[in-house]
C-alpha cells in the first residue's frame, strides 16, 4: 500500500494496518518472570533516535525512511518526548482557539458545501510540520524469526510508520497505543523504523484539548515478539450479583498466534497466594473459560481495593511454558438504581475527585513513572478517591495504579472539540465535529472502541465518558451505544448533551454539568431528576481559589441522587525554564514563548503547582474530602 | 504605675514614651517610629489597606474593575493633623503650655493619637486610626472605616505597616496555611510557625499569604537598616487581638507590587516586610474563574462601617 497525505484531509482515514485494540495485559516467557515484571517478550525503544524536523509536509525530504537515505541533516530527538519542548518547534498554549486561529481559514471537512471539500487542509497546509524520526535496532534469530509487534503508546497527532523502507501503517488518536506487525518487514540484523509524526489532521478538529499544543512521538515504543501461541486479547469480568454475596468470573482470551495442540490454564489467586480457581482448556482462537462463582469474595472498593491475580498460563504440545499472563482481578458492581442513586457493590457511592491532566512541568504530558507515583502519593495523602482523565486516556501503567491503590476512575474517550461550537455569540453547532456528519462517525466510534478494548479489565474504571466539551451529535449517540453495548456493567457519562437536551435519553447516563453552582445542583435534584447528578468539573482552581467548597460538600448530605464532583484540576500546567534575565528557574505559561493565540495563565488551575509541590487549597481539599472518605 | 508615660509635644512630631517602648508620631503622616529596645519597626507610617492583588478570580468575574476606587484609595488616602488626647484629656495641637513658648514635655497614664484618613473615592469617605498607648508601653490601635452609600465591595480592609527590613519569620496562634473567610481549612486554631515571608507561587502573583482568625502574631527580624548597629540576634515583636480575633499577612511586597508583577520573577528582590492586620477579608470564590462572584457573606461592603483593634504588645 502507498501512503498518502491525503489521508490528512479525511476524517475516514483514522487507522491503516494498525492491528485490532486489545486488553493492555503484560506478557512474559515465564512464571518467574512474571512475578519479577520483567518481560523477556518486550523490549523498550526509548532513547534517542535521529530527528529531522520539516516546516509542512512538502518540506519532507523524499524518501526519507529509505535504509540509504541521507541523515546528514538529521539531529537527536529524546524519545519518548515532545518536539517542542526538543527545542525543534514553538511551544503554544491555547484553549478553545485552535492553533491556526486568524491565520490559516479552515473547516473541518464535510462540514462545508460540496464544491469546498476542505482539500488538502493539512496534507498541503504551511502550517502543518512533521518530525521525521529514524530509529535502528537489531534482532538476534530468535526474535528475527518470531513474530514481532511494535506499540506506540502515544503520538501526537497523526503517524506513518515504515520499516526498512517499506510502509507499514498509519495511525491516528494521539492518546492511545498504536499496535502494528513488523514481522513482514524486519530480518535478523539491524533494522530500521522511520515515522512522519504531523502536527495536524482532521483529528485536530476533536483533539483541541485546553492545553499545551505539542507534537511528536511522546509516550514509549516497545517491541514485543510473539510466542508461538500468544494471548493477544483478554477479557476478564468479575462482577458481584445482586444478592451482594456471590461473585462471578467470567474470562475469555483471543489467542494469535495459536499453534495447535497448546493449552491454556487460568488460575484465580487469593491476595495471600490461595489458588481458588484452576482450569486448564485447549488453546483455541477465541478460548473460553466456564463461568465461575465465589460465595463471599472480597470486593474491590477504595477502603479497601482487594485484588485476586488470575494468571493465563499457555503450554505448547511439548509441555512447554510459552507465555505466562497475570492480571489483576476486582470483584465489584457499580450500578444506577431505580432510585436514581449511584451504589458501589451496594452502597452508595460519593466520589471526592479530580480532574487529572498527565503533567511535568519539565517534560510536558511525557511523564515518568516517578510523576505518576508521586500524582498517586499527593491523591492518596489528600482523600481524593476518583480521578477523571480528562480528556483523554492516560499512560498504562496509572490504571493499574489506581486497581492497586482504590481510585475510582472516569475513564475519558480521546476528543474534545470546543473550537468547533463555543463561539463569543454563545453556543452553535453549526459545524460541531464529530457531530452528525456521517463522514466522522467511524473515527469517534473506533476511539470508544480503542479505549475500551485497551482498558477493559480495570476494575478501578467505574465510567466510560464519551469526550469532553464536544456538544451533542447523532455520532455521540453512536458512541454511547458502542458503551453500552461492549459493555453492560460500567454507566457511560457525558456533560456536553446538557447543551442539546433533545439528545439527553440517547446519551450519557449522568445529569453531568461543570461549575454549575450549588443552587443550581439543589434545583436539579429537587425536580424528579431523571438521572444522577455527577460534576465533571467543579472548584476551578485556578490562582488563590478554591473558596466555598463545603456548599458543594453539603450537597452529600441533603441529596442521595449527587454523585460528588471533580475538582478542575489536579496541577498547572506551566513549563520550567531558566530565567535569562535572573538566572532562576521559572514556570513559564501561555504567551511566554512569543505563542499567539494563546489564554495565557489559563491553564494554571491545580491544586498543586506545577512542579508537584500543594497550593494552599489542596489543605481545603484534604479536610472536606477527608470528612467523607470512606 | 500611672504617669508612667512621657509625652513630647514638638514643633512637628509627638513623642510617647513608656517602658522601653517610643513611638514618634508625626503631624502630617502618623506613627512615623516605632522603637522597642532601641530598633526601629517601621519604615513608614501605618496606613489603610483597602486592595489586594487581583486574584484570578477577581479578574475573570470583573471585581477588580468594579472596585478599582479602592485601588487608589490603597494608594493615595491622606491623614489630617491628628487629636491628641492625654489621661483622657483632649490637648490642644500645637500646644501651649501656660508659659506660652509652644511644645513640651508631660507625664501621663496614657495617651492617645487619632488620624482621621480620607479617601479619594467618589464619595470620599473617612478611616480613623487611633493609637492609645498605656503605661505597660502597650500600644492598642484602633480602626475604623465609615460605610458610605455608593461605595463598592472592598477588597479588604486593614492596617499595612511595612517593616525597614525583612522579616526572618513569624509566628501565630490561629488557623494553619493559606486561609480566607470561605476557605478555612482544617478550621482548628493553633501556632503555627513560618519561616520566612513566603509569597505563594502562584503562576501569576496576587493576593496571597491570608491567615483568619489570628490571636496573635509574633514577627521576628534580625537586621536593621541602622548602620550603628552591628547586632544580628533575631528581635520580636507581638501584636495580639484586642476582643476579636483578626486576620494578617506578613509578606515581602505591597499589593501593588504583586499585582504588578505577571511572573514571580518580576517581583523585586525582598527587601521589607509587609505586615497587614486585616479587619475584614473578602474569599477567594471558587466556583469557576470567570465570573462567579464571591459569596455574600464573604464580600466585604463598602456601605457598613468596620471596626477593628489589636494591640502592639509591650
Amino acid at each position: 500500500m502507498k501512503p498518502s497525505l491525503t489521508w490528512l484531509d479525511d476524517p475516514q482515514t483514522f487507522r491503516v494496518n494498525e492491528l485490532p485494540a486489545h486488553s493492555d495485559h503484560s506478557c512474559y516467557a515465564s512464571a518467574q518472570e512474571a512475578g519479577g515484571d520483567r518481560s523477556s517478550l518486550v523490549r523498550v525503544l526509548n532513547g534517542q533516535w535521529r530527528f529531522l524536523y520539516a516546516d509542512n509536509p512538502q518540506d519532507i525530504p523524499e524518501g526519507f525512511y529509505l535504509p540509504d537515505a541521507s541523515e546528514k541533516r538529521f539531529g537527536l530527538i529524546e524519545v519518548p518526548g515532545h518536539i517542542e519542548l526538543s527545542g525543534y518547534a514553538q511551544v503554544q498554549y491555547t484553549n478553545t482557539a485552535y492553533p491556526w486561529e486568524g491565520s490559516v481559514f479552515r473547516r473541518p471537512a464535510y462540514t462545508t458545501p460540496p464544491d469546498d471539500p476542505q482539500a488538502g487542509s493539512f496534507g498541503e497546509a504551511e502550517d502543518n510540520p512533521a518530525g521525521l524520526y529514524r530509529h535502528s535496532f537489531t534482532l538476534d534469530s530468535t526474535w528475527a524469526s518470531r513474530p514481532l509487534h511494535i506499540r506506540f503508546e502515544g503520538v501526537e497527532r497523526a503517524f506513518y510508520l515504515w520499516c526498512n523502507g517499506q510502509f507499514v501503517g498509519y495511525a491516528e488518536d494521539s492518546f492511545t497505543p498504536s499496535v502494528f506487525d513488523l514481522s513482514p518487514y524486519v530480518h535478523e540484523g539491524e533494522n530500521l523504523i522511520a515515522v512522519a509524526v504531523f502536527r495536524h489532521c482532521t483529528a485536530s478538529w476533536i483533539e483541541d484539548q485546553d492545553f499545551f499544543r505539542f507534537f511528536g512521538i511522546f509516550r514509549p515504543v516497545s517491541l514485543l515478539s510473539l510466542p508461538e501461541t500468544h494471548v493477544d486479547d483478554l477479557d476478564v469480568k468479575p462482577t458481584l450479583k445482586d444478592d451482594d454475596h456471590t461473585g462471578v468470573l467470567n474470562v475469555s482470551a483471543r489467542l494469535s498466534p495459536l499453534q495447535s495442540g497448546s493449552k491454556v490454564t487460568m488460575e484465580l489467586a487469593d491476595r495471600e497466594g490461595n489458588v481458588l480457581i484452576q482450569k486448564t482448556v485447549e488453546a483455541r482462537e477465541q478460548t473460553n473459560y466456564p463461568t465461575y462463582t465465589l460465595k463471599d469474595p472480597n470486593l474491590w472498593s477504595h477502603s479497601d481495593p482487594y485484588l485476586y491475580r488470575l494468571t493465563l498460563t499457555v503450554v505448547n504440545a511439548k509441555g512447554e511454558t510459552v507465555e505466562v499472563v497475570p492480571q489483576a482481578v476486582g470483584f465489584r458492581r457499580i450500578e444506577i438504581g431505580a432510585d436514581k442513586v449511584v451504589r458501589l457493590n451496594g452502597e452508595r457511592l460519593r466520589i471526592l475527585g479530580v480532574n487529572r491532566h498527565e503533567w511535568s512541568a519539565t517534560r510536558g504530558r511525557a511523564i515518568t513513572q516517578a510523576d505518576m507515583d508521586a500524582d498517586m502519593a499527593t491523591i492518596r495523602t489528600n482523600h481524593i478517591n476518583a480521578v477523571r482523565t480528562c480528556h483523554y486516556p492516560d499512560r498504562l501503567p496509572w490504571y493499574r495504579m489506581c486497581d492497586e491503590a482504590g481510585i475510582y476512575v472516569m475513564a475519558e474517550t480521546n476528543m474534545e472539540s470546543h473550537g468547533t461550537w463555543q463561539k463569543l455569540g454563545g453556543d452553535d453547532g453549526s459545524y460541531n465535529v464529530p457531530g452528525s456528519f456521517p463522514q466522522w462517525r467511524q473515527m469517534v466510534v473506533d476511539r470508544a472502541r480503542t479505549q475500551y478494548e485497551t482498558l477493559k479489565n480495570h476494575p478501578s474504571i467505574l465510567f466510560w465518558s464519551l469526550g469532553n466539551e464536544s456538544y451533542a451529535g447523532e455520532n455521540i449517540v453512536a458512541m454511547n451505544e458502542y458503551y453500552k453495548k461492549a459493555d453492560p456493567t460500567r454507566p457511560v457519562h457525558y456533560e456536553g448533551v446538557v447543551h442539546v437536551r433533545r439528545y439527553e435519553d440517547r446519551i450519557s447516563d449522568f445529569e453531568s454539568r461543570m461549575y454549575a453552582w450549588p443552587a443550581d445542583v439543589a434545583k436539579y435534584l429537587e425536580n424528579n431528576p431523571k438521572k444522577p447528578f455527577v460534576l465533571c468539573e467543579y472548584m476551578h482552581s485556578m490562582g488563590n481559589s478554591v473558596g466555598g467548597l463545603r456548599d458543594y460538600m453539603d450537597l452529600f448530605d441533603r441529596y442521595p441522587q449527587y454523585v460528588g464532583g471533580f475538582v478542575w484540576d489536579f496541577k498547572d500546567q506551566a513549563l520550567q525554564v531558566t530565567d535569562t534575565i535572573t538566572g532562576r528557574k521559572v514556570m513559564r505559561y501561555g504567551g511566554d514563548f512569543d505563542d499567539r493565540p494563546t489564554q495565557c495563565q489559563f491553564s494554571g488551575d491545580g491544586l498543586l503547582f506545577a512542579d508537584g509541590t500543594e497550593k494552599p487549597a489542596m489543605l481545603e481539599v484534604n479536610e472536606e474530602y477527608g470528612r467523607y472518605e470512606r | 504605675m500611672s504617669d508612667n508615660i512621657r509625652v513630647v509635644i514638638d514643633e512637628e512630631m509627638i513623642g510617647l514614651h513608656a517602658s522601653g517602648r517610643d513611638y514618634l508620631f508625626d503631624y502630617r503622616s502618623g506613627l512615623v517610629s516605632l522603637k522597642a529596645g532601641d530598633r526601629e519597626w517601621l519604615y513608614s507610617a501605618p496606613q489603610p489597606a483597602f486592595w489586594r492583588a487581583t486574584t484570578d478570580n477577581d479578574r475573570g468575574n470583573g471585581f477588580s474593575r468594579a472596585s478599582a476606587q479602592w485601588a487608589g484609595a490603597d494608594l493615595f488616602s491622606a491623614a489630617g493633623l491628628p487629636s491628641l488626647s492625654v489621661d483622657g484629656k483632649p490637648v490642644a495641637i500645637p500646644y501651649t503650655p501656660a508659659d506660652g513658648s509652644t511644645g513640651g514635655q508631660l507625664y501621663a497614664s496614657q495617651a492617645s493619637l487619632r488620624y482621621t484618613f480620607t479617601t479619594p473615592t467618589v464619595p470620599a469617605t473617612k478611616v480613623d486610626v487611633c493609637y492609645t498607648l498605656d503605661a505597660s508601653g502597650s500600644l492598642t490601635v484602633s480602626v475604623r472605616y465609615h460605610g458610605k452609600p455608593k461605595l463598592p465591595e472592598l477588597p479588604a480592609f486593614g492596617l499595612r505597616m511595612v517593616m525597614p527590613t525583612p522579616a526572618t519569620g513569624f509566628t501565630y496562634f490561629g488557623l494553619p496555611g493559606e486561609t480566607y473567610p470561605d476557605r478555612l481549612g482544617s478550621g482548628k486554631k493553633r501556632v503555627v510557625e513560618v519561616e520566612g515571608m513566603p509569597v505563594t507561587p502562584y503562576l501569576v502573583p496576587q493576593e496571597c499569604g491570608m491567615h483568619m482568625d489570628i490571636d496573635w502574631v509574633r514577627v521576628t527580624r534580625e537586621t536593621t537598616l541602622n548602620n550603628a548597629d552591628a547586632a544580628i540576634a533575631p528581635f520580636s515583636l507581638t501584636f495580639a487581638s484586642n476582643g476579636r480575633p483578626f486576620a494578617f499577612s506578613c509578606l515581602p511586597y505591597t499589593p501593588m507590587e504583586l499585582e504588578n508583577a505577571t511572573h514571580q520573577e518580576e517581583l523585586p528582590p525582598a527587601r521589607r516586610a509587609v505586615l497587614t492586620i486585616y479587619g475584614a477579608v473578602r474569599g477567594v470564590g471558587g466556583i469557576d474563574s470567570w465570573g462567579a462572584p464571591v459569596g455574600e457573606q464573604y464580600s466585604i461592603s463598602g456601605k457598613k462601617d468596620i471596626d477593628f483593634s489589636f494591640v502592639v504588645r509591650p
